[in-house]
């Protein structure tokens, strides 16, 4: 077994690992930070296949980015764990029965020889000082620029309906428009009112008043 | 010619479309003008198609093609021969006289287009039948000829008595044409196309093909089959029933289509058929007997009728059973010949007998006529000429068509015709009883109703105008046709005889040669027994109502239980009403209850309803709105697919 | 390398409009937001006239693989177009009633139709999934839009769920049969997968039952059509007229371009396969619909088991059978268009009449709709003179033809017991007392027209059925004909 091999099972456990206690663990923090793990682990996974590029977009963007966001929801929002887990314990046996039938057809499955290193020989190693980087950018702007052009349009849509979804005026809530309280003038404000002067009034009145 | 043949049932069809659709807006005048043109235009071009045919100018072809199913093509077409010519005239001419009648005695009716429109409908579907040259279209027109028959039955439809009769010759012609399209199918079957031609071509290669695991001939049993759905039609013993009923119809009705042409139609389409039923001797047979037995025992029951209408009824029963016993006999010719003439001199009684009827304010019971000659004399004399022809006098048409029969049956070899021969002779006396006692009650004696009498006056030129045109063709068409018809070539093709079958020509064969055939036939006819018998009926009828009226009713008294048989007739209504109709509703009744409302609607019908729905029920609660009952299904869909697959 | 970008300018056109349409919504106030209405229907009236104009003759891939124009392509697109435009044409007035009448609502349909564009012509896995993804995201967007609407929101979220779940098979079935091909490209994998086609292949079985499944889900049929009963029902009418039709083609298409030209040589493994889900997917949809009382959800059964009808189409196997499933998409699109269209133009500001109660006696106040439910109905049954019936009629035949009699019986059999649901509306409609004293219908003019129109095309376009089902046979024959 060569170290990259190693590597390879080390870190493919640990991401099975991670993804298993995203779904089964109680606590959502720790859910997403084990979220985390495995989003590492997998980038670890694809470095030992040479996609260093693509391994470093993975933990910059969903670690770095995405799961930030996504603990920043958790924790603020107040997430009932009791009734999240509701009906957890009794689905259980079937579902878990299910899963581990597919999980070992699956894996009879892909065992059977249709794949491995006989079907397909394994790629040549790249020089030193190769740039997956530019090669990627190479084929995204040649040979891939429909599907990339095609991702871009998913995420306008993406984008255009997150805001279609959650932008919109509430009536009641009171929040400030600075550039209107900033043209502001004092005649908006304020009326002078001239009067003659009286005299000084009644009590009654005045509690009136 | 093949755009005269598709005008002479269409002119009759757009008088009937306009004088039905348009009534209201054309006016009473409008309508009759509209048929009457119509189907005078029909008459015209039937002529000319006659002396066309004449001359030698057959044709067969199709018009239109309605479908083509699986190699079997369904044709509207035209077999136009010496048979269709025949039958075209003598329709046409008819319906032609009839529609005229119909101004005068329809004249007070407020259904006076409708009843325009259905006469001309009538004369176009029937046309439409004895023009087909395929099986198809002939049913067509057998079914539009029974359906107008049904609407005029009916055509008073606030009378109780009228909505009975067609509801019952609805029911019986119902029986019948269950057997035609029986037969017809049976044709489809064997022969794999409805066209007469092809059929015809073909019936020899399968005069000896029988039924699978059977002895009987295919060709019997199709030929069965179809006259049954003449029996039907033209109003057999024992589906004769609807006939007498019919006539709560109105009169130009019973005659024009009860009694010279719908109830022909049978009797046509048999003779159209002859290349088939003269293949099975049985079926022959079996048309032999039933004619014979409707000819005599249908004359008998008119001997005790005393509604006008009802006589000329029973008449033309027993005539058709001449008719269908000249068939019987392969004497084709004779039967059509016959056809003809009866189609003038009955539509002449019964045009008179309503010229009567109107006369007297709808009255139709003899027991009350009496001494109309005085008052009535073109009816009086029209009528005794048409019961001159009808009993067979010599020298008027009925006689050379009748006598023909008479002896063709003689003639025929037939196991059946002896007893034919003897029913239709001792017939000849019967008939003429009834005629003459119709006659003398009506016409002679005394008025028996005088404030009736007093009011009756002659009829306007509108009806005395056809019975004298229908007077006419009653004394003279036997003359014409007789020698042609039955002896000469005069329908070709068109009507197939076995040689060993041809007893029409065994008939010729005692014709003295060179001297004319109608000549020879009244010389010859006026000692034989027929015409004897005749001659005794009409002495005894006038001994018996003239000269000592009470004898009747001494006689009725005497032969009580005979006079309640005939007076019943036969009691087969009751029988029909005992034991196929209640049975029928019994039956009926049980499969109702039992078989619908219990097992089809129960158990079937609401039984998989009810389990449908209910399963629905049930299903629909995999829908519970949770979506990971909605994934989990998801899943176990995969995985079921995926270890089915994957296993096999 | 030369990139060529003509066959693609119809696809470039929608997404440059909607993009246009998404800017100019900025400038636009309110009240005028009709023009982003209007340049929607005229965008799509536009591309359906390139895609017209240009009509393929043979068949050819651009783009490297990833972009197919032939026969079968323009005519779906079209078809796409023509049912989008009169989605947006119908839904007017009810969005605008719901305060739904945003830019967004017409750039989210503009964005779920280039989805479907590129999915139709999709040569290649990837632009295969992603023209998907941009559809059903549109979608779970269009189906969401209702955002004070606890059911509509609810009905995105299992919609989105769900999707994901389906897109996630798809991909790993996708996978599978990219580890056993080493390619993407649909025209490679077929070349391949032809030479491996063999019973004991169980990679190429595991791979298939993935993509079916997805497919299945996609089409929403019977065990993966959990979905489709709760979306439609929650989700805006508008949106579900959207739903419901054309994406209906765009899932015909996938699977002709994955099942048919990807992986034809696999056709007597995924046969049975959609024998089993044609079959539940008739009973389960037939059965259910009958228990309904509302008539969207009504109609989402109804739609489940028409999916499974024309899965009948396909799962033949022969050219036949492929175009008598595209007959059967056509004419079901336009009919469901026509059904909820119904639903559409009978409610109003405040008022859904999706209840079946809502239609009783509906003849009586208004005789023209009620005879417009009829025809309507009686198509979706299947009863003649309409297209619905030769729709019917000859994916039974395409069945028939080759030898499956007892799944053509078990077809009829359910199409009877269909009869029962759509023939009980007609019977609400006509026969019963009305429901409501007077009732209004505050259509538009162009609703009442198109829709009558819509109705109108299923009986009276039956003169054109032959050459209707000539196009469709030419369609299929530029795919099947391609390799």
């Amino acid at each position: 077994m060569t170290f990259t091999q190693l590597a390879f099972y080390f870190f493919a456990t640990v991401l099975i690992f991670a993804a298993a206690m995203v779904v089964s663990i109680r606590n959502p923090v720790k859910a997403a930070l084990f979220l985390v793990l495995a989003f590492f682990s997998a980038a670890c996974v694809w470095i030992t296949l040479e996609a260093e590029f693509l391994a470093i977009v993975l933990v910059l963007v969903y670690v770095g980015a995405v799961m930030v966001l996504f603990l920043f929801v958790v924790m603020m929002l107040d997430i009932n764990l009791a009734r999240m887990r509701e009906g957890f314990g009794e689905y259980l046996p079937i579902g878990g029965l299910i899963a581990v039938l597919m999980v070992l057809e699956i894996a009879i499955v892909l065992t059977s020889g249709g794949f491995g290193e006989e079907q397909f020989p394994r790629p040549e190693g790249h020089p030193a000082g190769f740039s997956d980087t530019k090669e990627l950018g190479r084929l995204i702007y040649t040979a891939y620029v429909y599907p990339f052009e095609l991702a871009a349009v998913i995420l306008l849509v993406a984008i255009v309906a997150a805001i279609a979804l959650t932008l919109r005026k509430r009536p009641d809530t009171k929040y400030l428009d600075p550039a209107r309280q900033v043209t502001v003038k004092k005649a908006d404000r304020l009326r002078v009112v001239k009067m003659p002067a009286e005299k000084r009034a009644d009590r009654t009145t005045e509690g009136e008043a | 010619m093949e755009t005269i043949y598709l005008l002479t049932p269409l002119a009759c069809l757009v008088g009937a479309i306009v004088a039905g659709l348009f009534g209201k807006r054309i006016g009473r005048t409008g309508a009759h003008r509209v048929t009457i043109s119509g189907v005078a235009i029909a008459f015209l071009l039937s002529v000319i198609v006659f002396v066309d045919v004449m001359n030698g100018n057959l044709f067969n072809g199709p018009v239109y093609t309605w479908a083509v199913s699986e190699g079997t093509v369904y044709q509207i077409g035209f077999l136009i021969d010496e048979l269709t010519a025949v039958m075209m005239v003598v329709v046409t001419f008819v319906s032609f006289m009839v529609h005229i009648y119909t101004i005068g005695y329809m004249e007070e009716d407020p259904g006076y287009q409708r009843f325009f429109s259905y006469i001309a409908l009538f004369t176009f579907s029937m046309l439409m039948l004895v023009m087909s040259n395929n099986f198809l279209q002939l049913f067509f027109g057998w079914e539009a000829v029974g359906l107008v028959s049904y609407l005029l039955i009916g055509f008073w439809f606030k009378k109780d008595t009228a909505i009975a009769a067609n509801l019952k010759a609805f029911l019986v012609n119902r029986v019948g044409d269950l057997g035609f399209l029986l037969g017809i199918g049976g044709v489809l079957y064997l022969f794999g196309t409805l066209d007469y031609a092809d059929v015809f071509a073909a019936a020899p290669d399968f005069a000896g093909e029988t039924m699978p695991g059977t002895e009987t001939l295919w060709m019997t049993l199709i030929c069965l089959l179809l006259f049954v759905g003449a029996m039907g039609k033209s109003a057999q013993v024992p589906l004769h029933v609807w006939l007498p009923d019919s006539m709560e119809g109105p009169t130009p009705i019973s005659a024009l289509i009860h009694a010279a042409t719908m109830v022909t139609a049978g009797i046509f389409m048999v003779a159209r058929m002859s290349p088939l039923f003269e293949l099975s001797d049985t079926a022959l047979n079996f048309v032999l007997v039933i004619g014979a037995i409707t000819a005599f025992f249908m004359a008998l029951v008119g001997l005790v009728q005393n509604d006008i209408k009802r006589v000329i009824a029973y008449s033309t029963l027993s005539q058709l059973g001449y008719m269908t016993v000249a068939l019987g006999a392969s004497a084709y010719a004779a039967g059509i010949f016959h056809l003809g003439t009866h189609a003038f001199f009955k539509a002449l009684l019964f045009l008179a007998a309503g010229s009567v009827i109107i006369a007297l304010h709808h009255e139709q019971d003899m027991r009350h006529m009496g001494g109309l000659r005085r008052v009535m004399p073109i009816t009086w004399i029209t009528m005794i000429i048409g019961t001159l022809a009808l009993i067979g006098t010599p020298g008027f048409s009925g006689f050379f068509s009748k006598d023909a029969i008479i002896e063709a049956v003689h003639y025929s070899q037939q196991p059946a015709a002896k007893f034919a021969h003897i029913a239709l002779t001792a017939g000849t006396f019967v008939t003429a009883f009834y005629s003459w006692r119709l006659i003398f009650l009506t016409f002679h004696g005394e008025p028996r109703d005088r404030e009736k009498f007093d009011h009756a006056k002659e009829s306007p030129w509108v009806v005395t105008l056809p019975l004298i045109l229908l007077a006419i063709p009653s004394v003279i068409v036997g003359w014409i046709f007789v020698e042609p018809m039955l002896f000469g070539d005069f329908f070709g093709s068109s009507i197939v005889v076995r040689p060993e079958h041809d007893t029409l020509a065994r008939l010729a064969e005692h014709n003295d040669p060179g001297h004319g055939a109608a000549w020879q036939m009244v010389a010859h006819g006026i000692l034989a027994l027929p015409v004897l018998l005749t001659a005794l009926g009409t002495v005894l009828a006038w001994i018996m109502y003239i000269v000592r009226p009470d004898l009747p009713g001494k006689l009725a008294g005497r032969f009580s239980a005979i006079y309640k048989i005939l007076l019943n007739k036969y009691g087969i209504d009751e029988f029909n009403e005992f034991f196929f109709a209640r049975g029928g509703r019994n039956i009926g009744n049980f499969f109702w209850r039992i078989g619908d409302v219990k097992l089809i609607d129960g158990i079937m019908v609401n039984g998989t309803a009810r389990v449908v729905g209910w399963v629905s029920s049930v299903v629909r609660h995999i829908q519970t709105g949770y979506v990971y009952h909605y994934a989990f299904a998801m899943i176990i869909g995969l995985f079921v697919l995926m270890t089915w697959f994957l296993s096999s | 390398m030369e990139l060529n970008i003509q066959p693609i300018l119809p696809e470039i056109f929608i997404c440059a409009m909607a993009c246009v349409i998404l800017v100019l919504d900025l400038y636009l106030k309110p009240e005028r937001r009709t023009i982003a209405y209007v340049l929607t229907v005229m965008t799509l009236l536009v591309a359906a006239g390139l895609y017209w104009q240009d009509f393929a003759t043979g068949s050819a891939v651009y783009l490297n693989g990833m972009f197919i124009k032939d026969r079968f392509s323009d005519v779906v697109k079209i078809a796409i177009c023509l049912l989008s435009l009169l989605v947006f044409v119908y839904s007017r007035e009810y969005i605008k009633a719901r305060d739904l009448f945003l830019s967004e609502y017409f750039v989210l349909g503009l964005f779920a139709v280039l989805g479907m564009m590129v999915m139709v012509s999709a040569g290649h896995f990837l632009a295969l999934y992603l023209g998907l993804e941009l559809l059903s995201l549109s979608l779970y967007a269009m189906v969401a839009f209702q955002r004070d609407s606890s059911v509509a929101t609810e009905a995105a979220m299992k919609y989105f769920v769900l999707g994901a779940l389906g897109s996630a098979m798809l991909l790993y079935g996708m996978s599978i049969i990219y580890g056993l091909t080493g390619s993407l490209d649909i025209s490679v994998v077929r070349g391949i997968v032809a030479a491996q086609a063999a019973p004991d292949n169980v990679i190429l079985v595991l791979g298939l039952v993935f993509i079916l499944v997805s497919l299945a889900f996609k089409i929403g049929a019977v065990p993966f059509h959990m979905w489709v009963p709760d979306v439609y029902h929650g989700a805006p009418t508008s949106s579900t007229l959207f739903v419901s039709t054309a994406p209906k083609l765009a899932g015909f298409a996938i699977i002709i371009r994955l099942l048919v030209g990807g992986l034809e040589d696999l056709h007597f493994m995924w046969r049975d396969m959609l024998i089993v889900l044609a079959v539940l997917s008739m009973l389960l949809g037939n059965l259910i619909a009958i228990a309904q009382t509302n008539l969207k959800r009504m109609l989402a059964y109804s739609a489940i088991s028409h999916m499974g009808f024309m899965l009948l189409g396909i799962l033949a196997g022969t050219p036949n059978g492929y175009s008598a499933g595209l007959f059967y998409g056509l004419v079901y699109t336009f009919m469901g268009l026509g059904g909820f269209g119904i639903v559409v133009l009978l409610s109003r500001a405040g008022y859904e009449a999706d209840e079946l109660d809502d239609l009783r006696g509906l003849n009586q106040s208004h005789p023209w709709y009620a005879f417009l439910i009829l025809i309507f109905m009686f198509s979706m049954a299947g009863v003649p003179p309409t297209l619905g019936f030769f729709a019917k009629l000859s994916v039974i035949q395409a069945v028939i033809d080759v030898e499956l009699t007892w799944l053509a019986v078990i077809a009829v059999l359910f199409t009877v017991i269909g009869a029962f649901y759509y023939l009980r509306v007609i019977k609400l409609v006509y026969f019963d007392p009305p429901a409501v004293a007077a009732r209004e219908i505050s259509a538009t003019a162009d609703l009442r027209v198109l829709l009558s129109a819509n109705a109108v095309a299923l009986v009276l376009l039956l003169p054109m059925v032959g050459p209707i089902q000539e196009m469709c046979t030419q369609a299929i024959a530029s795919v099947v004909g391609a390799f």
